[in-house]
């Protein structure tokens, strides 16, 4: 096992001191001198036409300064997913008509918030009422409301096209379903020849509910245009160079006339890549009135109008052999997108490509349907696609091993892939693959036969059990910009300072990618500074919502502190009179690296170079493609093409309390068992696994975003229910490390991927304890409550007693 | 038509002109520029606005500015002397309890008056402190071992 001098180890957070003093500033924080306020007026209707709207009596109100409505922005028209296939289908205010409640209409910006609030009420809509449809089943029939009833693709090209993907003629009557706003095919080998050899055959179906992203920080936005016509955005963000790239195409401004400043982010799980409306607003109302305009976005707007993760209806068809090796799967995913695209066609092709690689599969049928309802939106949010897939996937699995007399963690082994294998349809190769350490590493930390074999477990009002289920995530996409570089420039103080396009929202990024400069360096990590996130000062970045921040950034760091080492070393090798290739830098030096005496500060070899080689302070370069020799996102309707260069994987083992009285469901113990390759920052990772399954917990038993014809009925913390410290399980956390090749140092994925695994644990844990095998998200006491009376109702039909019925030890 | 009040912050009093309807919350973030003290929900439900009044924790959002009148206000900018930072500050960083670091001024004073109240918690008695705290980053494990940290490191 290597020694590092700096990674490796828990070191605190280089932002930790910025943040427990109440220093840092987020974009909330951020107030600009004669700064407007800017509120959003909102559709109170799902589905509705935009008659006329009169906004003179709120441009009149006194203190008010600009109005916005849909004709100010008919030439902005953008989306997250924009291509040929799935043009953008949304504009920053509605145009003809509104979708959801929660619609942004018009915008304005006044000299204080309650002048704000008094404008929207002035203002003057007339709806015509629409029909509304409100989940996915429904609308997918031909005889649903038509929600987009426009072909967008016009004369502006889409975002994937201006990356380089040429337009084809895609008509989207080719769709076999209403209202799609995606569809993806996968299928190789012949699933049904398999199911015929098959020895046992489950065919199941599962939902899942919407779920909110609940970062403590509410959106917000300011933006601010000089007198240059640079507009300078102020935007709590996962992707700088994302933001920066959409805002320019619609306000027709070369890149660099759009500056997004660094703020710190307080939190994001995915919630806060898109562009959104009230972004362009205040952009835009910026430019009219010549003066900053901060929108922020009240907890509720947050809630409904910013974006969920998709709820799901997911069937799965699986043929194993006897001993539980699966030999075909079939899967129909349909995930409700709500109003607008979302991220709707790439979860669907998530669903695949996030749940392939974690089961071998060689006869395999999917069908993906992404669907618009009169909902709110859904977009990406931590696992996207991966989770409800395997809750799914693992659930079904457990049922089969029970069914073969088999335990589940012998059949998931089977199952599980090796490194080497190559991922069918999309050819990414497994350099490494941990799953089956992780599920060894699990088993035996969680005492699952242990506790398997402890029939007490089941006895009494409150019951115990345990369950596992295994996921798998992928370290960076190749996504705009498709590359991440970085800057290390080296001080007269013997330290550095490390320029990254990287936004770290609390996942570490800037601790770790110092960590990995200070290593290469020799130095120590409090001499490095970190400059972040800016899109003026900075080099553009992969941003931190693909998993590639560890890897894609973190090898562009290590070049970049490897090249700045290698013109230390020519300085010192004149200076010391030895040949640069004997040289090592450690503790601050450059040395010999057998005679450590000859050695020389780092400080004295820098203002060396600035003196001896006609001024030069050393500034050097790294650069890496996210994914290498691939210039653009694989193909989402068919899942083809390479993507990622490392997966990461996870193993989760739960232990449930169930109480059979109350309903309530107890996470006492989590133990996650997470392969990313190598741990950069130790203590950073577990922290990332520990919120992973905190995230997961509440999704699994306790969070649901509850809609009734369109109307968020729950959008307060009081109502929507996060997991709080008296919820907290024990923990207990291990690091598989494979070295991954690709990986700065091995490190590939952590912090994002860990949270599928949790689901099906859960849900596999409540079975093992009570018998009731529940295949809704969130199973709450409501669900184990009306479980046990459904159960009870059959068996009494049946004359069984509880007794009679406990589940089969297996 | 705005009125003026005075309120001691951190030791400090200020003279500030509010609203009838301005909460304590909004006095301090917009008032004073002590940003600090964040609003996560507007409507008590997060902890992330927790500032200490007469050294107990309240939540801001739901106090009127001028209820603060002849109390005394404690915000996170009023813990470190300087560059000396406290035991719960330190502590917080260096058991990873920070993440996002929204949450976290919220829950230092929330902690804060714990010990105040209590020197030697159990770890249940923590939980219990800081559940009216929410944090969507951590999962709360190194914030207990961090308020643990802190309270042995002062006995």
């Amino acid at each position: 096992m290597t020694e590092y001098a700096v990674i490796g180890k828990g070191l605190p957070r280089i932002d930790g001191m910025a943040k427990v003093t109440g220093q840092a500033k987020y974009s909330v924080d951020v107030k600009l001198s004669r700064q407007l306020h800017g509120k959003i007026l909102r559709s109170p209707h799902a589905h509705a036409r935009i008659l006329s709207i009169d906004t003179r009596a709120a441009e009149r109100l006194s203190g008010v300064k600009a109005v916005l409505t849909g004709t100010d922005v008919s030439h902005m028209r953008y989306a997250f997913v924009d291509t040929p296939r799935y043009p953008a289908d949304g504009h920053p205010l509605a145009q003809d008509k509104v979708r959801y409640i929660g619609d942004e209409v018009a915008a304005v910006a006044a000299v204080d918030e309650d002048t704000a609030l008094e404008a929207l009420d002035l203002i003057r809509v007339d709806y015509e009422l629409l029909p509304a449809v409100f989940t996915a089943e429904e609308a997918m029939e031909f005889d649903a409301p038509l929600i987009h009833d426009r072909d967008y693709a016009d004369d502006s090209s889409s975002a994937w096209e201006d990356w380089g993907v040429s337009r084809t003629a895609t008509s989207l009557a080719d769709y076999d379903r209403n209202n799609l706003s995606g569809r993806t095919h996968v299928s190789f080998g012949d699933v049904d020849d398999a199911f015929k050899r098959s020895y046992l055959v489950r065919e199941d179906r599962f939902e899942t509910k919407a779920t909110a992203h609940a970062a403590l920080e509410p959106h917000a936005a300011v933006a601010d245009w000089d007198a240059g016509g640079k507009l300078n955005m102020y935007i709590g963000s996962m992707s700088v160079f994302y933001k920066r790239f959409i805002l320019a195409k619609i306000f027709g401004l070369p890149a660099q006339n759009v500056r997004v400043h660094k703020t710190w982010v307080g939190g994001a799980f995915g919630g806060k890549v898109d562009v959104f409306p009230y972004e362009v607003a205040a952009a835009l109302l910026s430019q009219r009135t010549a003066r900053p305009v901060k929108i922020e976005l009240t907890r509720e707007e947050v809630f409904t109008t910013t974006r969920q993760r998709h709820p799901t209806i997911i069937h799965i068809k699986t043929g194993v052999a006897r001993d539980g090796t699966i030999l075909g799967q079939e899967y129909k995913f349909i995930a409700d997108n709500g109003a607008y695209r979302g991220s709707g066609a790439i979860v669907i092709f998530l669903g695949y490509a996030m749940n392939i690689p974690v089961y071998r599969v060689p006869n395999l049928r999917y069908d993906g349907y992404s669907v618009y309802t009169n909902n709110p939106i859904r977009g990406p949010q931590r696992g996207h696609g991966a989770p409800q897939m395997r809750f799914a996937v693992d659930s079904q699995l457990h049922m089969i091993a029970e069914e073969l007399g088999r335990d589940p963690v012998d059949v998931a082994l089977k199952n599980a892939r090796d490194p080497g294998e190559v991922i069918p349809s999309i050819e990414d190769v497994l350099h490494t693959c941990g799953t089956k350490e992780c599920i060894r590493g699990a088993a035996k930390a969680s005492g699952w036969k242990e506790k398997r074999a402890d029939l007490t477990r089941r006895q009494g009002r409150k019951k115990r059990g345990i369950g596992m289920s295994a996921c798998a995530m992928f370290s960076g996409g190749a996504y705009y910009p498709f590359a991440s570089a970085a800057i290390v420039k080296l001080e007269e103080d013997g330290g550095a300072t490390l320029f990254i396009g990287a936004i770290d929202f609390g996942q570490g990024c800037d601790t770790t990618m110092a960590q990995i400069a200070a290593e290469e360096l020799g130095i120590r990590l409090e001499d490095i500074k970190v400059v972040s996130g800016d899109t003026e000062t900075c080099p553009i970045d992969v941003g931190n919502f693909l998993g590639g921040g560890t890897l894609v950034t973190g090898t562009a760091v290590k070049e970049a502190a490897a090249a700045a080492r290698e013109k230390l070393f020519e300085v010192a090798a004149e200076m010391l009179d030895v040949s640069p290739e004997l040289l090592v830098a450690r503790d601050g030096h450059v040395r010999h690296h057998l005679h450590e005496e000859v050695s020389l500060p780092i400080s004295r070899v820098v203002r060396q170079s600035v003196v001896k080689n006609d001024g030069n302070p050393i500034i050097c370069m790294g650069h890496r493609q996210i994914v290498k020799g691939v210039d653009r996102y694989p193909s989402l309707a068919k899942a083809k093409g390479r993507w990622t260069d490392a997966y990461g994987f996870a193993a989760h083992f739960a232990e449930v309390e169930v109480d059979t009285e109350t309903g309530h469901v107890a996470l006492l113990k989590a133990t996650t068992y997470h392969d990313c390759g190598y741990p950069i920052n130790r203590q950073i990772v577990e922290g990332q696994v520990e919120g992973c399954v905190s995230n997961a917990q509440g999704q699994a038993l306790s969070e649901s975003i509850d809609l009734e014809d369109g109307h968020l009925m729950n959008a307060s913390f009081l109502t929507y229910r996060l997991p709080t410290s008296l919820d907290t399980p024990c923990y207990a956390d291990g690091i598989v490390e494979t070295n991954d090749p690709n990986g700065p140092f091995g490190a590939k994925e952590v912090g994002e991927g860990a949270l599928a695994g949790l689901l099906a644990a859960v849900a596999n844990a409540i079975y093992d304890a009570t018998g009731l095998r529940i295949k809704e998200l969130p199973i709450t006491p409501d669900s184990i409550l009306r479980a046990q009376a459904a159960r009870d109702q059959e068996n009494k039909a049946v004359g069984l007693t509880e007794a009679a019925v406990a589940p089969s030890i297996g | 038509m705005r009125r003026l009040i005075e309120i001691d912050v951190n030791g400090d009093v200020h003279d500030l002109a509010v609203l009838p309807h301005d909460t304590l919350l909004e006095a301090l973030r917009d008032g004073l520029g002590l940003t600090g003290t964040k609003k996560g929900c507007d409507e008590g439900t997060c902890g992330a606005c927790t500032v200490l009044l007469d050294g107990k924790p309240v939540l801001s959002c739901l106090m009127l500015a001028t209820d603060a009148v002849g109390r005394r206000v404690e915000t996170i900018e009023g813990q470190a002397l300087g560059d000396q930072t406290t035991n719960l500050q330190r502590a917080f960083v260096e058991k990873g309890a920070v993440q996002c670091g929204f949450c976290t001024p919220g829950f230092i004073l929330s902690a804060k008056a714990l010990l105040a109240e209590k020197p030697n918690p159990t770890e249940q008695e923590i939980k219990e402190a800081i559940s009216g705290n929410l944090c969507r980053c951590t999962g709360y494990v190194k914030i207990v071992d961090a308020i643990k940290a802190a309270a042995d490191a002062t006995s």
